[in-house]
């Protein structure tokens, strides 16, 4: 279902990683339940799940390749599109929205030059709107990667983006 | 008015307590004198004599939900903590496993002791990877002080306990879709009945509880049954509760109170007041899903009972409030298009009637609203209310409900001005 | 039984039954979409809501969900539940395109029906509608996702009932999307059926589009011809085309579903190159003179040459009044009792299920619901597929399914295989004591309704005697073990039954030279019966070869006198299933080209005739009857064939639609079964098995199924490669008594050791399914 750049399965996981999967599934009377690990496996050494992931998953699970997806489809923190190499969720939800997070999330479009959903020019970021990220205390809130960042203002949104940045170059 | 801390005593900022630190606060003292003293059939007993209300949101009397467990059934069976916990405003399971996991694994422990289970699962939300990281530490550390395994402190009890980390969407709290969600399948909730006490995980009986929920026994045992009833406000009441506030209000965050706290004193005392200087409008009382309480509901006492009783929820007491700029259309739109957005799309109210009642609410919003549009909200409400497959649409009628009590005037001055007045 | 009031009616109803089911009792249907009687209720859509005025749980509750209880009062057309319906026509059409006028599901579509009968009726929304881009799902099935309305029926139709694990549900919320993970061919033996169970026109026939409007459509109940089963079908067709198959509702045999080789295999019907003129060698006959001609030569060869010159030969495809008219012109001309098959293994199997096995026949119906089903040497889904479907109901309800057979088989649903060789089952079914057959005696005996499946080709009539003794021995007081055969065709037990104990070999009785005449009604032993060599050899010592047949077979293209017949679909009939089960069907269309052809696309065609060109086929019960001058109507005929043979007492009364009688048992006669033939050192059991496509000579014909035809197989035991050092994709040899066959090898680790398996349809026409156990050597080819 994913329309996706043709990648050569490479990178998806490590031979050793296949390994302990496979192992771990033939310990478990369900190993269906490994779906979201393998997929999110996955995705931390790939940046999101190409086909060829969900094909992986599917063999070492013992499923077909829709079964998995069926799975996958259903979870917004599964990428089954490219993103960049920082993925950042932005709240909209109550807490975040009353206090100010629609600013904060329209500075960084027009910052990044993209749409939500889009990734910036220089694969770096990729802005996902995103529910309630359990930081309500600290709105307005987002998650890059899986770190929570609160009580964001326009100055510290900026920072957050230069230290990334410079992050990448380094 | 005390000011017990049981769940939060060991909070400090920026820390972490874990094995050592938990058990000089007396952490595992529970566990051992309840395997000492205690049948699981008088621990089942002592919590229902608690009154402990279910913290996940529906507040469902605890005690009560495990007598229809069938702990002497032969075979496995599974105990659940539902560590989801993604519906807006409500972030205090996160707190505390932030603060203190050993709390949880204990709970966890002496329930499925109570409950005869012998395998449990943490099932914990995507955004929480700290929280994951700590309830991983915290169960090596439990498994190897002799609390979680075979034979525990020498009582022939087993359990083990596992983490699982989700990848978001909202509908995962509803506990059957946890359950599918779990078992590696489309996470959809199921058709009760069979219930989960009856077939759950596996096909296997199973209980799903919240974090507080489960983080509470360990001081049921300790304290008694009487002592905790007492600690409440109101009479009704029993316990404490992790209140998070959120919205406008000068102190956003995360406090441990009886339950039954004036909503006035929890805004002025606690939240420091509402910001900028501004006054009070509504709040959301417990969670996205709970209908408005307004000015006049002030001094209401936030417990189950008394908030039923003015038309709303104690839900998961995360406390969302809004200053009197706040534009109550566009509040709820936001709140619409949450529960839109995280419908699994399984029954027709939630997944198209929403989509409905979202585009109501912009039309309103957007000034192109008319009288018909306010007569089709409210059919909407009446229609959706009660109708739907799970309790996700049920919830997402609560704000709209509200709007329409409390703020039906703001509507109609939408209508009117032919755009938001707010703006 | 709780009896309950809708609508200030009464009902009465079975005990678990819904209020959805009590109100369609009462004849009042409540508007719903996600319930189906196959599939059962979820929930989902709510649009079956109803007024509980009193009960247990009062108030609007769906219908499909809330059982009926005693002293229930409950309305459906108070306000309450219908301005909550219309609603939930509102929301179910917020994103659908109103393509009505362009859709192919149009006059058949439940979601106009049901969004007419919720009261929604003027769109309000007015807001974006959610789009899909469309998967490509392969030849037999169009996907057009806009008009989805989520009811969830086509995956819980492909997945849950029929077992595909490569078709589903994919994303959530409104904008959730029902296929494949990526696009390409459906892979279910089943997939047919979501275009029955779609409501609407997300999953349509593509072989169908285009064709009809629905109202335009002659629709008949009818019987599939693909295999024994005998499932339901609804074929329709138009201006003489057989344009679709759906499937029919019959609870003794399908239940609600059928196969794909039976929905789409319907083409045989208008092969272009089937035979619809008489043609007789140089003399010029019209049809009616052909017959007088037929009689009046088949009469004078019998006074000169004795009752031995002329030979009638029947068939399993051929109907149940065929048949038996057949039987009677025999006796009218005075030669020798007919053949009622070419293929003697298999007509002796079919004679064994339709005597001996009589009295335990098992239904589909019965079998679904067993706990306990043992299968030897069948393999469903070649021989019978929806019989595998069944077994997934068994499966999915908590039952067992084993299964001993030589080949790799394929199941829907998880069953235990235990792999022999043909000799080794016959061991295994001959066996008092050993550790297999005890331990299967054992979950048998303790088995609440066992049900035992055998194939008949694979065991023959000696096999299928065994089993029965094991059902016997397995049967106690409180149930009887049920049997279920599988057979050659739709109307093998019908042909069977018709038989004398005895039949004569249809080869030796050629060879002899003294058949002069043989008339062979609907069959061509040259693709149905082993032999075809020696067939075709005996074949040039006949004077005449007389034809009755509607499909492009060789042998009606070699008959001295050919004369066209309805296809099944195309007249009224009775066909009995592997279970006993007569049933009949009825005439879809009229024979004649179809228009599409005689037009050559366009319309009207160009020529104007006042006759049907191509319409000579008659019904072959008909051509029959007209040897004998006999002008009777069928019903008639049914009541003297019940007056002579009291096991079909009901024919009469059969229509078609119903769910058909069971023949009544008969005594057992069992046939004299040979002994197993020694195996000659170093040679492998050879193993004709039929492919799942093409085996039965109507899908054969059938260009729809062309791309689920496999070339045919040989396989063998990793094992037994070594020994003979070959290795997969060997261009290797089979040699055997029909002959040397050319394939490139394939191995299977499950296929039982000492077996060669050849896969086969159409390609090599010599290797026919159910012959006698035989033996094979399997070397590498020998490059000259
Ligand atoms: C849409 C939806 C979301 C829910 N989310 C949560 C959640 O995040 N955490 C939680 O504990 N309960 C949640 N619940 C409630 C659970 O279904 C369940 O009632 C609860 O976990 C039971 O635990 P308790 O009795 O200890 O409260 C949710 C319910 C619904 C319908
Ligand atoms: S209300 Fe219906 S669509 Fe919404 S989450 Fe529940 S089951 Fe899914
Ligand atoms: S038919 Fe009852 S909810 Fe769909």
């Amino acid at each position: 279902m994913a329309q996706e750049e043709n990648e050569p399965p490479v990178g998806l996981l490590a031979e050793e990683e296949i390994a302990a999967f496979i192992q771990h599934a033939g310990e478990l009377e369900h190993p269906r339940e490994m779906i979201i690990d393998l997929l999110r496996a996955i995705q931390n050494n790939r940046g999101w799940v190409p086909d060829a992931g969900v094909e992986l998953t599917a063999a070492i699970l013992g499923l077909t390749a829709l079964e998995v997806e069926e799975v996958a489809t259903f979870y917004d923190k599964i990428y089954r599109r490219p993103v960049g190499r920082y993925p950042i969720h932005i709240c909209d939800s109550i807490c975040c929205w009353s206090r100010g997070g629609e600013e904060i999330a329209n500075h960084l479009l027009q910052k990044l030059g993209i749409e939500m959903g889009q990734t910036s020019s220089d694969g770096l970021f990729t802005l996902l709107p995103s529910c309630c990220l359990g930081g309500c205390g600290r709105a307005p809130g987002l998650m890059i990667g899986r770190q929570f960042h609160g009580q964001l203002t326009i100055e510290r949104v900026d920072e957050l983006i230069e230290q990334l940045r410079q992050e990448d170059c380094a | 008015m005390n000011r017990e801390q049981l769940l939060f005593k060991n909070r400090r900022p920026g820390e972490t307590v874990f094995l050592a630190g938990y058990r000089a606060t007396g952490g595992y003292q529970s566990l051992q004198q309840a395997l000492r003293d205690l049948t699981p059939e008088a621990l089942r007993q002592r919590v229902k004599d608690s009154n402990l209300r279910g913290r996940g949101g529906a507040g469902f009397p605890t005690g009560v939900k495990w007598n229809f467990f069938p702990a002497d059934q032969p075979g496995p069976k599974y105990l659940v903590c539902n560590c989801d916990e993604m519906e807006p405003g409500t972030y205090k399971d996160g707190e505390l496993l932030l603060a203190d996991p050993h709390q949880l694994v204990e709970g966890m422990i002496l329930s499925a002791f109570a409950l005869q289970t012998d395998i449990g699962y943490i099932f914990i939300r995507y955004a929480y990877a700290q929280q994951a990281e700590n309830l991983r530490r915290a169960i090596v550390e439990a498994t190897e002080a002799g609390f979680l395994g075979q034979n525990i402190l020498g009582s022939g009890f087993n359990f083990e306990l596992h983490l699982h980390s989700s990848a978001g969407r909202y509908i995962l709290g509803e506990e059957t879709a946890l359950l599918n969600g779990l078992e590696g399948k489309r996470p959809n909730p199921r058709l009760k009945p069979p219930f989960p006490a009856v077939k759950g995980l596996f096909g296997r009986p199973t209980t799903v509880n919240n974090v507080e929920t489960l983080a509470n026994i360990q001081h049921i045992v300790s304290g008694g049954a009487e002592w905790f009833r007492a600690l409440a406000l109101t009479e009704e009441g029993s316990g404490t509760k992790l209140y998070g506030l959120s919205g406008h209000l000068n102190r956003t965050e995360c406090f441990e109170l009886p339950v039954g706290m004036p909503l006035r004193q929890l805004i002025e005392e606690f939240g420091a007041g509402v910001w900028r200087g501004r006054k009070f409008k509504a709040c959301l009382p417990g969670g996205a899903s709970t209908p408005y309480l307004t000015a006049e509901h002030l001094d209401v006492a936030l417990d189950f009972d008394s908030l039923e009783a003015v038309g709303s929820r104690f839900g998961t007491a995360g406390v969302t409030v809004f200053d009197d700029r706040t534009c109550m259309v566009a509040a709820t739109l936001n709140l619409i298009r949450f529960f839109a957005r995280e419908s699994c799309g399984w029954c027709t109210p939630c997944r198209d009637g929403l989509t409905m009642v979202r585009w109501l609410l912009e039309t309103i919003e957007t000034g192109q609203g008319t009288p018909e549009h306010l007569e089709m909200l409210k059919d909407q409400l009446q229609q959706i209310s009660g109708n739907s497959f799970c309790a996700l649409a049920e919830g997402a009628m609560g704000p709209v409900a509200g709007l329409l009590t409390h703020f039906e005037q703001e509507i109609i001055d939408h209508l009117e001005k032919g755009r938001c007045p707010f703006q | 039984m709780p009896t309950l009031t809708i609508d200030n009616q009464q009902v009465t109803v079975a005990e678990g039954a819904t209020v959805l089911e009590a109100a369609e009792q009462l004849g009042i249907i409540v508007p719903h979409f996600c319930y189906h009687k196959a599939l059962g209720a979820v929930g989902a859509c709510r649009m079956c809501a109803v007024t509980v005025v009193e009960g247990a749980q009062k108030g609007l509750q769906m219908s499909c969900l809330i059982p009926a209880e005693a002293g229930m009062r409950v309305t459906t057309g108070d306000p309450q539940s219908t301005s909550f319906r219309a609603r939930v026509g509102e929301w179910l059409m917020l994103n659908h395109p109103h393509d009505c006028p362009v859709c192919d599901e149009g006059g058949e579509c439940q979601l106009q029906e049901m969004t007419i009968a919720s009261g929604h009726g003027i769109r309000r929304y007015a807001g974006k509608k959610r789009t899909y881009n469309n998967q490509q799902l392969g030849p037999f099935i169009v996907q057009e996702m806009n008009r989805c309305i989520q009811c969830y029926r086509c995956v819980r139709t492909y997945q849950d009932y029929c077992g595909g694990r490569d078709f589903g549900v994919l994303g959530s919320r409104d904008r959730v999307f029902f296929g494949r993970f990526q696009a390409g061919m459906l892979e279910s033996d089943f997939s047919g059926n979501i275009v029955d169970a779609c409501p609407t026109g997300v999953f349509t026939d593509k072989t169908y589009r285009f064709k009809s409007r629905y109202w335009d459509l002659q629709e008949a109940p009818s019987i599939c011809p693909h295999c024994s089963l005998g499932c339901a079908t609804i074929p329709g067709g138009r201006f003489r085309e057989l344009q679709r198959v759906r499937s029919g509702i019959n609870q003794k045999t399908n239940g609600y579903f059928i196969c794909d080789r039976g929905r789409f295999g319907s083409g045989y019907v208008n092969h272009p190159e089937r035979p619809r003129q008489l043609h007789s060698r140089g003399r010029e006959l019209n049809l009616a003179e052909a017959v007088r001609w037929l009689d009046v030569q088949a009469r004078e060869l019998l006074e000169q040459q004795g009752p031995e010159a002329v030979l009638l030969l029947g068939s399993n495809r051929a109907s149940l009044e065929s048949n038996w008219l057949l039987q009677q012109w025999a006796i009218d001309l005075g030669c020798k009792v007919p053949l009622l098959s070419a293929h003697i293994p298999r007509h002796q199997a079919a004679q064994v299920a339709a005597f001996d096995f009589s009295d335990r026949l098992a239904s589909l119906e019965q079998l679904r619901s067993s706990d306990l089903v043992v299968l030897f040497g069948a393999d469903p889904l070649a021989e019978g597929p929806t019989l595998a479907l069944a077994l997934r109901q068994v499966v999915r309800a908590g039952g067992a399914v084993i299964v001993y057979d030589p080949r790799p088989l394929e199941l829907p649903c998880e069953f235990d295989h235990q792999s022999l060789t043909p000799v080794q089952l016959h061991e295994l079914l001959s066996a008092e004591k050993g550790p297999e057959i005890d331990r299967l005696c054992e979950l048998l005996q303790r088995a609440a309704q066992p049900v035992l499946v055998g194939g008949g080709d694979l065991l023959g009539a000696g096999g299928l005697l065994k089993l029965k003794k094991l059902a016997k021995r397995v049967s106690n007081a409180e149930r009887a073990c049920l049997l279920l055969p599988l057979l050659g065709a739709a109307n093998s037990f019908g042909a069977a039954l018709l038989s004398p104990a005895e039949q004569d070999d249809l080869l030796t009785r050629l060879e002899t030279g003294r058949v002069k005449m043989l008339v062979c009604l609907e069959t061509d032993p040259l693709l149905e019966a082993p032999q075809g060599e020696r067939f075709a050899d005996a074949l040039a010592k006949l004077d005449e070869l007389v034809v009755f047949d509607y499909l492009p077979t060789p042998l009606s293209v070699h008959a001295s006198l050919f004369l066209p017949t309805c296809a099944p679909l195309e007249t009224v009939g009775t066909f009995v299933n592997n279970g006993g089960r007569m049933q009949r069907f009825a005439p879809v269309i009229e024979p004649g080209l179809p228009i599409a052809v005689t037009g050559d696309g366009d319309h009207p065609p160009r020529e104007f005739l006042s006759a049907t060109p191509g319409d000579e086929p008659r019904p072959a019960w008909q051509l029959l009857q007209w040897l004998m001058d006999d002008r009777r109507e069928l019903s008639q005929l049914h009541g003297q064939m019940v007056a002579q043979l009291p096991r079909l007492d009901g024919l009469t009364e059969l229509r078609p639609g119903d769910s058909g009688l069971r023949v009544r048992n008969a005594d057992e006669r069992s046939v004299i079964v040979e002994d197993l033939p020694e195996q000659p050192a170093g040679t492998l059991q050879l193993l004709v098995s039929p492919a799942r496509y093409g085996s039965d000579l109507c899908s054969r014909f059938s260009a729809k199924l062309t791309p689920r035809f496999s070339p045919a197989i040989l396989r063998l035991n990793p094992q037994d490669a070594a020994e003979r050092e070959l290795s997969a994709g060997d261009p290797v040899v089979l040699d055997c008594d029909l002959g040397s066959f050319k394939f490139c090898l394939q191995l299977s680790e499950q296929l039982a050791a000492g077996c060669a398996l050849v896969e086969n349809s159409g390609a090599f026409p010599h290797l026919v399914p159910g012959d006698r156990l035989s033996f094979c050597a399997v070397g590498a080819e020998v490059q000259l």
